[in-house]
Formats: C-alpha cells, sequence, structure tokens
C-alpha cells in the first residue's frame, strides 16, 4: 500500500490498486468510535451515452438513470431490501447519486464487519423485475416533486440549464417524471454491466481501522474478480461559450433567490491550485468579510450570506454565487461593479494573505469527521485529485497566480443570471 | 462523566468537554428564558443585533476580519425552542492550536470575541445602536415572512402552531410582523439588559481543553461583569389542548406535491415512559424498517418521505409524509392502520430489537460531533437530569414490548395537517 502522510493536519491515508482495478482508500482514525465506509462507481447523470462494452452497442439512456439504480440496488433476490437488513443490525445506511458518481455508504459503531458482508454482497448484486423497477417509479416520482418545490434546487439547476446548451450537466439527477417512466430492467442491466465493474469504482474507508486488515477483509469480500477495463462513454463537447444569459421564474416564496454563473473552461493543469484562488477569489470579492457583503447587507439587500461554490469535472466547470434578496438584479449589479473594480485596482496585499489564513483553516476543519473526510476523499478522487493537495499546494497560491485566474473566469460574456421571483 | 460541570456564580455554568476527536474547539454560550408571546419576537431580534457589533468589534467587517485571522473561526448563532423555553445560541468554532501553522493561543482569543458579542455590545445614547436594529428589524420580517420559502419546514410549523394554539409552543420562533413595529433601538437594550440578567447561562467548551479554560473564562471581564442570579425559565411545559375528535387543517399553496404531517400527543408520561415512546417511534416511522417507510413508501409507493420523530421535551410524535395532492385520503388511511397496529401490538420482537439498535446506535454517535454532545448535555441540563450514554442505553434495553403497547395507546391523533396546490 502506499502510503500519503499531511503534516499539517496529522492524518494519514492508505492507498491501493487491486489487480482488479479497484481503488481503496485507507484513513485510520484512533480515538473515534464511529467507522464509516463508501463504495462508487465513477457513474453519474452526465453519463447517459455510451458503448456498452459486452455488445459494443451504443446507447443513449433516459434522464435520471444513475439514481434510479441507486435506489434499486439494494433488492435483493431473496425478495430482502438491504438497507433493512442493515439498518435492523443497527448500522446506517445511505446512497446518493452526484452529476458524476453514485456512492453506497453507511457508517457503524458496532456490527461493522456484519454489515460489510451485506454491503459489499449487494453491491455486486443487481437483481431487477418488472415489478420491482415499476413500483420505484411511484417513489422517486414523488422525490423529483420534492425538489421541484424547493426553491434553491430551482434556482441552481436554472443557472446550469443558462449555462450549457446541451452538456447533461443541466439534467436533473432524478430525470423527469416522463423520462424515469422509460426505464426498464434491461435499461439497468446494461447500466450496471458498464459501469459497476470494479475498475470504474473507488472504495474510501474512514476509523479506527488497521489498514492492511482492513484491506484484507474488504479483498475477501469480493465476488467478482475481473478488471472490466476501461468505458467509452460519449460526452457532448465542451461549451465554452454560454446558453442563455438569464432564466426567470416565479414560486410561491416571500423572498427571491438569485444565482449568478461564470461558465469556464474545463483544466486538469494545476487544478487544485486553481480551486484554491478561486475560493480565495470569491472570498475576497463577495465573503462574509468583504467590503461588498457588509455593503450589502447593511443596505438591507442581503438576508443572509451568499453561498459560494465551484464545481468541475474533465467536461465542465464553472463558479455559482448564490442568495436570497428581495432586490437581486441591485445585487447582481453591484457585484458586476466590484469584480470590476478589483480588476482595476489589483488585489490588496492584506485582504489576501488574511483570507489565505481563514481558507487554511476550512481546510482543517474539513477533517473533523469520518463523513466528512471519506466523502471529500471520494469526490476529489473522481476528480483525479488527493485531498491533501489542497493543503500542500496552499503555499503556492500567489497573488500574481491568483489575479491571472479572476481575469480568466469573470469575464461578463461568461456570466449568467437566474432568479426566482415571488408570484 | 465526560463533561465537567463547574458553576462559576448563581445562574452561570461552565461545562467542559474534554475530547480529542476533532480539530477544533467549539465554545457554545446558550441564554435559556421561557418562552412566551410577548418577548418572542424582541429575543429573535436580539442576536441578530448583537451579531452586528459588539463594543471592541463595531461592525460586521471587524468582526469579520478578527475571525479571518483567527483562521476562518467560525462565529454563528440562532434561535431555538427548547419545550417551553425560548434559548439564544451563540456559537465560535476555531483550529486547535495544534492544528495551526504557527504558535498562538486561538481558543483563549475566541472566548474572549465570543462573550463579548454576547456580553458586550455596541450601546449609544444608551441603547443598541440605532442603524443595526433597524435594518435587523427589516430583516427580521423577511424571515418571519419568509416562512413559506421551504413548503415542507412550512407544514411542520404549521402543524405545530395549530396543535399548540395560544401556548408557548405554538408559536413561531422568529416571532411576528406586527410585534416589530413598536421595538427601538431603546427598549430592545432595556429588554435586553432585563433579560441578560435574569436568564440562564450556560457556557460549553468542547475540544481538547483543560480544566485552565475555567481560569481564563473567570477571568475574563465579561464574565466578572455578568452577575449572579435566580435563573427564571420553565421547568415544566403545558400539553396540547385536549381534542375529542382530531382536527383537520387544509393550506393551499403553488405546490408540486402535498405535504401531509400528523400531530400526535402521547399522553403517557412517567418515568421510563420517554424511552418506550422513542422506541415505538422508531418502530413507526424512525427507521428504514419501520412501518411508515415499509408500508407507505416501499409497499404502497406513496411517498418519497415517509417519517415519524419524536419530540422528547413535548411528548410529542409528528409523521411526515409527501405526497401526490390525489393521494390524500387513501395516505391518511394507510397511516391510521399503522397508528391502530401499533395499539394491537401488531410488530414483532424483531422490530423492537431493530428499533433499539438504530436509537443505541444514535447514542454512540453523539460524541463523536461537537455539538451533538454539547445538546445532550444542555438537554439534560434544562430537565434537570444527569445521565451518562451507558446509562441512556440501558433504559433503551429495558424497554419490553407491552411498554410500547401501553405507549400506543395513550396516543391520541392530535392534527392533521395538509399542504395542498391551489387548483
Amino acid at each position: 500500500m502506499q502510503i500519503i502522510e499531511n503534516s499539517k493536519v496529522k492524518e494519514k491515508l492508505y492507498i491501493e490498486k487491486l489487480e482488479n482495478g479497484l481503488t481503496v482508500m485507507i484513513i485510520p482514525k484512533n480515538n473515534i468510535a464511529k467507522k464509516y465506509i463508501i463504495w462508487a462507481t465513477h457513474f453519474g447523470s452526465i453519463d447517459n451515452h455510451f458503448i456498452v462494452p459486452k455488445t459494443g452497442e451504443e446507447v443513449k439512456i433516459p434522464d435520471g438513470v444513475a439514481h434510479f439504480l441507486e435506489h434499486k440496488m439494494f433488492e435483493q433476490r431473496n425478495g430482502t431490501n438491504s438497507l433493512d437488513t442493515l439498518s435492523a443490525i443497527g448500522v446506517d445506511a445511505n446512497a446518493y447519486t452526484t452529476n458524476d458518481h453514485t456512492a453506497y455508504l453507511y457508517e457503524a459503531t458496532d456490527n461493522f464487519y456484519e454489515a460489510l458482508d451485506e454491503f459489499m454482497d449487494y453491491v455486486q448484486n443487481p437483481y431487477f423485475t418488472d415489478e420491482n423497477v415499476e413500483k420505484e417509479k411511484g417513489i422517486i416520482s414523488q422525490e423529483i416533486k420534492m425538489y421541484e418545490d424547493y426553491p434553491e434546487w430551482q434556482v441552481y439547476l436554472n443557472a446550469i440549464k443558462c449555462m450549457y446548451k446541451e452538456n447533461p450537466v443541466r439534467i436533473d439527477i432524478a430525470g423527469t417524471v416522463e423520462s424515469i417512466s422509460e426505464i426498464t430492467p434491461q435499461t439497468l442491466y446494461n447500466c450496471c454491466d458498464t459501469f459497476y465493474n470494479l475498475a470504474n469504482m473507488a472504495m474510501v474507508i474512514c476509523g479506527d481501522f488497521v489498514p492492511e486488515e482492513i484491506l484484507e477483509e474488504v479483498k475477501k469480500r469480493i465476488i467478482k474478480n475481473e478488471n472490466g477495463g476501461e468505458i467509452k462513454r460519449i460526452y457532448t463537447p465542451i461549451e465554452t461559450e454560454i446558453n442563455e444569459k438569464e432564466k426567470v421564474v416565479k414560486m410561491d416564496v416571500n423572498n427571491p433567490l438569485f444565482t449568478i454563473g461564470y461558465l469556464d473552461s474545463p483544466t486538469s493543469e494545476n487544478i487544485v491550485k486553481k480551486h484554491i484562488a478561486i475560493q480565495i477569489l470569491l472570498e475576497m470579492i463577495c465573503g462574509k468579510s468583504s467590503e461588498l457583503y457588509r455593503n450589502l447587507y447593511s443596505e438591507g439587500l442581503l438576508l443572509n450570506e451568499l453561498q459560494l461554490d465551484y464545481e468541475f469535472t474533465g467536461n465542465y466547470a464553472h463558479v455559482l454565487i448564490t442568495g436570497q434578496s428581495k432586490e437581486p438584479r441591485k445585487v447582481i449589479d453591484k457585484f458586476k461593479n466590484e469584480v470590476e473594480k478589483i480588476k482595476k485596482d489589483g488585489i490588496d496585499e492584506e485582504i489576501f494573505i488574511r483570507t489565505k489564513k481563514k481558507i487554511y483553516g476550512r481546510y482543517v476543519m474539513d477533517y473533523n469527521s469520518v463523513s466528512d473526510i471519506a466523502r471529500m476523499f471520494l469526490s476529489d478522487y473522481f476528480k483525479g485529485i488527493n485531498s491533501f493537495d489542497y493543503l500542500e499546494e496552499y503555499n503556492q497560491v500567489t497573488k500574481e497566480f491568483v489575479t491571472q485566474i479572476l481575469n480568466e473566469i469573470f469575464q461578463e460574456e461568461k456570466m449568467v443570471i437566474s432568479i426566482v421571483e415571488s408570484r | 462523566m465526560n463533561c465537567n460541570k463547574i458553576n462559576l456564580k448563581e445562574g452561570i455554568n461552565l461545562h467542559i468537554i474534554n475530547t480529542n476527536k476533532f480539530k477544533t474547539n467549539l465554545l457554545a454560550v446558550f441564554l435559556t428564558m421561557p418562552l412566551n408571546r410577548e418577548n418572542v419576537t424582541k429575543n429573535a431580534l436580539i442576536p441578530m443585533v448583537l451579531r452586528r457589533g459588539s463594543s471592541k468589534l463595531a461592525n460586521i467587517e471587524q468582526i469579520n476580519n478578527k475571525l479571518d485571522e483567527m483562521y476562518g473561526a467560525d462565529f454563528n448563532c440562532g434561535v431555538d425552542k427548547t419545550g417551553d423555553n425560548y434559548i439564544l445560541k451563540f456559537y465560535m468554532e476555531s483550529i486547535n492550536n495544534n492544528f495551526l501553522p504557527e504558535q498562538e493561543n486561538i481558543l483563549e482569543e475566541s472566548m474572549k470575541v465570543l462573550l463579548d458579542i454576547v456580553f458586550n455590545p455596541l450601546t449609544e445614547n444608551n441603547g443598541f445602536k440605532n442603524e443595526y436594529v433597524e435594518s435587523e428589524k427589516e430583516n427580521l420580517k423577511q424571515i418571519i415572512l419568509g416562512k413559506i420559502d421551504n413548503k415542507s419546514r412550512y407544514a411542520y410549523d404549521r402543524c405545530i402552531e395549530e396543535m399548540y394554539k395560544g401556548k408557548p409552543f405554538g408559536l413561531y420562533k422568529y416571532g411576528y410582523v406586527e410585534d416589530l413595529e413598536g421595538i427601538n433601538a431603546k427598549n430592545l437594550y432595556e429588554y435586553y439588559k432585563k433579560m441578560i440578567s435574569e436568564c440562564k447561562i450556560d457556557i460549553f467548551i468542547s475540544g481538547e481543553v483543560d480544566n485552565s479554560s475555567k481560569e481564563i473564562l473567570e477571568s475574563n471581564e465579561n464574565i466578572k461583569n455578568t452577575k449572579e442570579r435566580q435563573p427564571i425559565y420553565n421547568k415544566k411545559s403545558e400539553k396540547a389542548d385536549n381534542v375529542e375528535q382530531e382536527r383537520v387543517i387544509e393550506e393551499k399553496m403553488d405546490v408540486s406535491q402535498g405535504k401531509l404531517i400528523i400531530g400526535l400527543e402521547v399522553e403517557k408520561n412517567d418515568k421510563g415512559s420517554k424511552y418506550s415512546a422513542l422506541v415505538y417511534n422508531a418502530i413507526l416511522g424512525g427507521t428504514p424498517t419501520s412501518k411508515m417507510f415499509q408500508n407507505v413508501r416501499e409497499k404502497a409507493h406513496l411517498a418519497y418521505v415517509a417519517s415519524s420523530n419524536y419530540i422528547r421535551h413535548k411528548n410529542n410524535i409528528f409523521i411526515r409524509c409527501g405526497i401526490e395532492i390525489a393521494d390524500y385520503q387513501k395516505a391518511l388511511d394507510l397511516i391510521k392502520v399503522q397508528i391502530e397496529d401499533m395499539k394491537k401490538g401488531d410488530f414483532t420482537e424483531d422490530d423492537i430489537k431493530n428499533a433499539k439498535s438504530s436509537i443505541i446506535s444514535t447514542i454512540k454517535s453523539i460524541p463523536e460531533e461537537q455539538d451533538s454532545e454539547i445538546m445532550y448535555y444542555f438537554g439534560q441540563e434544562i430537565s434537570e437530569h444527569k445521565m451518562e450514554y451507558s446509562e441512556y442505553e440501558q433504559n433503551i434495553q429495558n424497554v419490553q414490548k407491552q411498554d410500547i403497547i401501553n405507549i400506543a395507546n395513550s396516543i391520541k391523533t392530535n392534527t392533521i395537517y395538509f399542504l395542498t396546490s391551489n387548483n
């Protein structure tokens, strides 16, 4: 096993790529009663067009399949449901789907190994029938409708739709009531065969473990040891121009919500450094300690601090700034002016240093819980990143580099606006 | 004892939780007072005004710059109802000194800043700063009106409101718009002075700390200046009105999905019945193996969310469901069957075992999160009942089937609330 140590947070990462292609990462934590395991396939809502390895057939799948599959994996041939089985022995099991991966997980204070039997068995044993697929459509339809009532989700998805014309990131992860109605057991088996092969999967384990021992326990429970090889995914071309400038919808809300998005070009080079620089920039421009935030807040234009995000994979990248305001347009205008002002005046040295300190503290705080640690290492892994790199590369982020990123990303023609207004 | 309670002055306690599980120290100050119609809006407004500036750090920018310098220490505040008490909560989370790049004592500094915000506000002309009070009144107004923004949360709050009409627990924790007009910088400050001299004060420190933090606190000017008191707060709480026939409330809004909330009153309330009620709730709707999840979601496919939660301080259970609007009667009938089945004792020893192991794993997870552990000990402080985790676990283990049936038969459906669509 390869061991990577980080002296800043005093943690170690043990990493091993098994012969069957599965990557296993272990972060041991002494003194912690909770054990956490997460196992994921590099298959998310954006992977909707690919070649089935067995048949060589090119397929396009309906929106929402990865998420549907996540719901159905728990179903067992003997009629039991693994979520029930795990819950019955007192472990807290769950699963989730993102744009680029589907993850299964549980946390346990007792019965970890008993749970591991069931956990590794169900993720490797799909069982789909017409009946069990049909019944899930009712449940997922309610999940979709629940999200339709969330203004935060609507404002987010509309910003994405403004930025992208074709990229499947613009699809709702759960699909639509119509799109999931097309799903059959065969659709699910095709996706399982393609994406649930060990070479396309990664596992992260965090808790009080001896790394060599837990790795052996995992190996023992692997059923099919073959390496499924490379998957051919067909992606839409990388988009460099925004799709539409803005989208405004009305909902039954008292306080309008808004999202400002900046379309960025995905890069593989210096991605961690770039991400750190963007976090510093966003904090400097409109974070809690910025002049802009103070002004907007005192003028009653913001109810709360803004949510600042940078999302990226190999096929898309964008910045998102989300908030609630009675006058979103005013906030957006002031935000734009602030960006231009910083571009013109340059970055203030003192603010830069202070913001860097804050960001550093936040990286350390990420190591507080076994679940946060495991989830962070997993999602970074699928982006080709080792999470420790944020702590390692932090010092190399200079004011000059941040200035360069500022001019690269925050361009008016790459900016979109999404607003949810009150009805 | 995991938590060391030190009486600083009458009515003012320090609770030290020494733990090495985290990278951070978490400080909390809780002010406890009776929940009532007269003061609820003022109480909600106070933390919002206090966070605007202290006499040492006079505005948001100064406070946040200071926090950034302390490697992104995180200040947070909020309000909560616990039984018939109102709690003002103030938190400061900062990196443990062991994980700082340079030798500094951030813990001591964090305490100073936190206590300053709570006990030493910025004042002018014998009142709070007028500008802050006026702008926070407007913000609070938006928050109160924004109650409708999250529909699931809104439905839940409304059910409680209907169930406890005219009683403290039925009050909306952010207060009422009509009260705002009468509040000004001067009378709010007068109220604050009275409140802070009468309320119960609990200060928590969780992290790698020792008893030296006691000395630091005792020598703190703000603590020195705060007088001892016979704290005024509610040790008992008012029950919901007895209803012969359950009340049915329907409200219309622009929603895709109907939100059904059912408020249950647990009439049995003796020693030990809270543990039986917890197990009852887990079997009814607290876990994936529960009756709600299995029958309403998995078998009837009526919902994605189908669960229940138990509020210990009020001895109430709330059932929550997101359903197709046309399925209202079907879902309601099915839920009633679950409640009846519980009364008949129609659940197995396995169900009891599953419920217990789920609760016990939750208990074991409490010390794995700083805030949960603080809330655990604070809950005990308010109910004046000390109990270690092991005793809590034993009390759950002791629950027998007959105890659960007794709880089931003491349960009355009080209010059925349905948020439905306009058309």
